[in-house]
């Protein structure tokens, strides 16, 4: 297939043809231990062993892995190896359970998981459900465990340095993210190799990338912001990123920041919320002097954080927005661009939003309606894998509906007003409650859930889960806990409901749906709206 | 009383893992899955399971494995 495009070419080979070879991809920072720098030579032969190694098991291109890793070196050689081959890679976030995995794995019919020994327990529960998954590849393991348990490192290192990627066309499939609705399982969003332009141009016109950078996004891999920025969009430019391996911890944050010369920082709201909560003081004696921009995505951004930046850290922050599917900034605040503390920006060149009634009728300025993209730009979805007709059903009168309702005012911002389905977003990640239902159903105990998304100071949403019991039980402490490891461990972390609330009913609608509408209005206090349809 | 055996379980319980092994030094960057959430899970189960409450003062103390396991003994009774 002719073309010019193949993001692990781009991001490695194309910087040293470029005279980068020498230069700093990035630093690995582990939570402990030594401090490595990655050149882009390095980052090119690294992910050209991959690449290899794959040839070597007999994938062909077309065909899916994952990465089920925590933030590492290998996460990134292994990425772009897998884009070289024109293999499709998928990443998976680290701390998903085993219902979220199976539900990932087993869908996308992927063939191979790059993970680490202590995650093995979690596949090994769920393997003979995956009946296409051939190859684990271990990073920690020195040896094989068995034909299909595979040690990465001894793979590597019989594995070539040399590997000239194919180039392809545009159109040919990259990256797979799976996302959330609020029905059904989560869908798979597939990606192209003509992404990188759009990833590129954002991450040049809008995160102002330049040469002299030292860029750090604090996205994990797992999500498409760790891709499309912890990956794609700076080393598309040869910009030296900072990764960082450990938790969330102000002072290591700030030292990072000081200490690594950082110039721009990508980081989310919930996390710019916890530093505002630390304490002003923690701040002051910090030299931020070489940190240009700040910029934020995930959830809304409140104005009280802009404020906190612009008195405490003397920053601007810069709230971007865009999804899963858009796979690159869509809608912007950017330094050229005064902001309006709240707002989502205005959009990116080339990028053409609407706000359209359910109908598909464009709405005046300052009239809520959907957020909607005039489909076409580079990083545009092209399918949710086995699923054309969801997809299909994201289109209407020559728009692409995004899920989000929204209005622009009069000057041409965009303001965010919440979602027009019921899928929760806390922290920045875009939850099913589907999949908190599913989970809770599996337990003996539990005859009837609901999940709903609740305004929160922290997490912009809270997970809240309802819960009826089957007769003879009776909600106590223990089985709260229960309930919340077993959402913690089967579906996510993240997914894991702030409060439990037991009830003696889920209000269904005649036709058995869960109304998580008037869930939602009962805990908020407000009206029920029109319960016509409520069963009796 | 004994604290470190029966916090080991809560943390193979909570973090869905038979093969942790506490020590004083261990952080959250230590143990695979141990965010700001599940930390919340972590924290409501050691309440209920030993019986004591931790004080938001105290919780923004813990560095590690050993200051926590300091407090719950100080909150123990002899």
């Amino acid at each position: 297939m002719p073309g010019n495009w193949n993001i692990g070419h781009i991001c490695t080979r194309q910087q040293c043809d470029a005279g980068l070879g020498d230069k700093a991809a990035f630093r690995w920072m582990p939570a402990s231990g030594p401090v490595a720098d990655v050149t882009f030579a390095e980052l090119d032969r690294q992910s050209n062993r991959f690449a290899n190694v794959l040839a070597d098991l007999g994938f062909v291109p077309g065909e899916i892995l994952f990465t089920f890793l925590p933030k590492c070196p290998e996460q990134f050689f292994a990425f772009l190896g897998t884009l070289k081959q024109q293999v499709i890679c998928g990443t998976l976030f680290s701390n998903f359970g085993d219902d979220a995995l199976l539900d990932r794995l087993g869908d996308s019919g992927a063939r191979a998981v790059v993970t680490k020994k202590s995650f093995l327990k979690k596949l090994g529960r769920i393997r003979d459900r995956l009946p296409h998954l051939r190859y684990l590849l271990v990073t920690d393991i020195d040896s094989h465990q068995s034909g299909d348990i595979l040690s990465y490192p001894a793979l590597m290192a019989a594995a070539s340095p040399d590997f000239t990627a194919p180039l392809t066309a545009a159109e040919t499939p990259s990256v797979l993210h799976y996302t959330s609705g609020s029905t059904g399982k989560p869908k798979g969003v597939l990606h192209v190799h003509g992404s990188v332009a759009m990833q590129r141009a954002t991450a040049r016109d809008v995160l102002q990338l330049g040469a002299d950078d030292i860029f750090w996004c604090t996205a994990d891999q797992g999500w498409v912001t760790g891709t499309s920025y912890g990956i794609i969009g700076p080393w598309s430019l040869g910009v030296t990123q900072v990764h960082y391996g450990g938790m969330y911890d102000a002072a290591r944050w700030f030292d990072i920041l000081q200490n690594e010369r950082v110039t721009i920082w990508y980081s989310a709201p919930t996390a710019l919320r916890m530093l505002m909560r630390e304490g002003n003081s923690l701040y002051a004696g910090y030299d931020l002097s070489r940190l240009k921009h700040i910029f934020s995505v995930g959830e809304p951004l409140n104005p009280e954080v802009i404020h906190w930046s612009r008195a405490v850290l003397r920053r601007e922050i810069f709230d971007t927005w865009f999804q899963t599917e858009t796979g690159a900034i869509m809608i912007t605040n950017r330094p050229d661009l005064a902001v309006q503390p709240g707002s989502m920006g205005k959009p990116v060149a080339g990028i053409e939003p609407a706000i359209l009634a359910d109908d598909g009728t464009p709405l005046p300025d300052g009239e809520q309606g959907n957020l909607c993209l005039k489909p076409g730009w580079p990083s545009m979805f092209v399918t949710y894998l086995n699923n054309e007709a969801a997809y299909r059903q994201k289109f209407a009168n020559g728009h692409y509906f995004t899920g989000d309702t929204a209005i622009r005012d009069a000057d041409g911002y965009f303001w965010f007003k919440g979602r027009s389905d019921d899928v929760i977003n806390t922290g920045g990640h875009l939850i099913s409650p589907f999949e908190v239902e599913s989970a809770l159903l599996e337990l003996t105990e539990v005859a009837e859930s609901g999940a709903i998304g609740a305004p929160d100071a922290l997490l912009f949403e809270k997970v809240v889960a309802f819960v009826h019991l089957h007769a003879g039980y009776v909600p106590g402490k223990e089985l709260e806990i229960r309930l919340r490891l077993h959402i913690s461990n089967r579906v996510s972390s993240i997914a894991t409901p702030q409060e439990l609330i037991f009830v003696d009913k889920i209000p269904k609608n005649k036709s058995g749906k869960i109304m998580r509408r008037v869930l939602k209005a009962r805990y908020l206090g407000l009206g029920e709206g029109d319960i016509s349809t409520l069963e009796d | 009383m004994t604290v470190i055996e029966p916090l080991t379980a809560i943390f193979r319980e909570v973090f869905d893992d038979d093969e942790i092994i506490l020590s004083r030094e261990m952080t959250a960057d230590d143990v695979d899955g141990w965010d700001s959430l599940s930390h919340v899970n972590l924290i409501v189960t050691i309440e209920a399971r030993f019986n004591i409450k931790f004080t938001q003062k105290e919780l923004l103390t813990f560095k590690n494995v050993g200051d926590l396991l300091d407090s719950i003994q100080r909150k123990l009774p002899d």
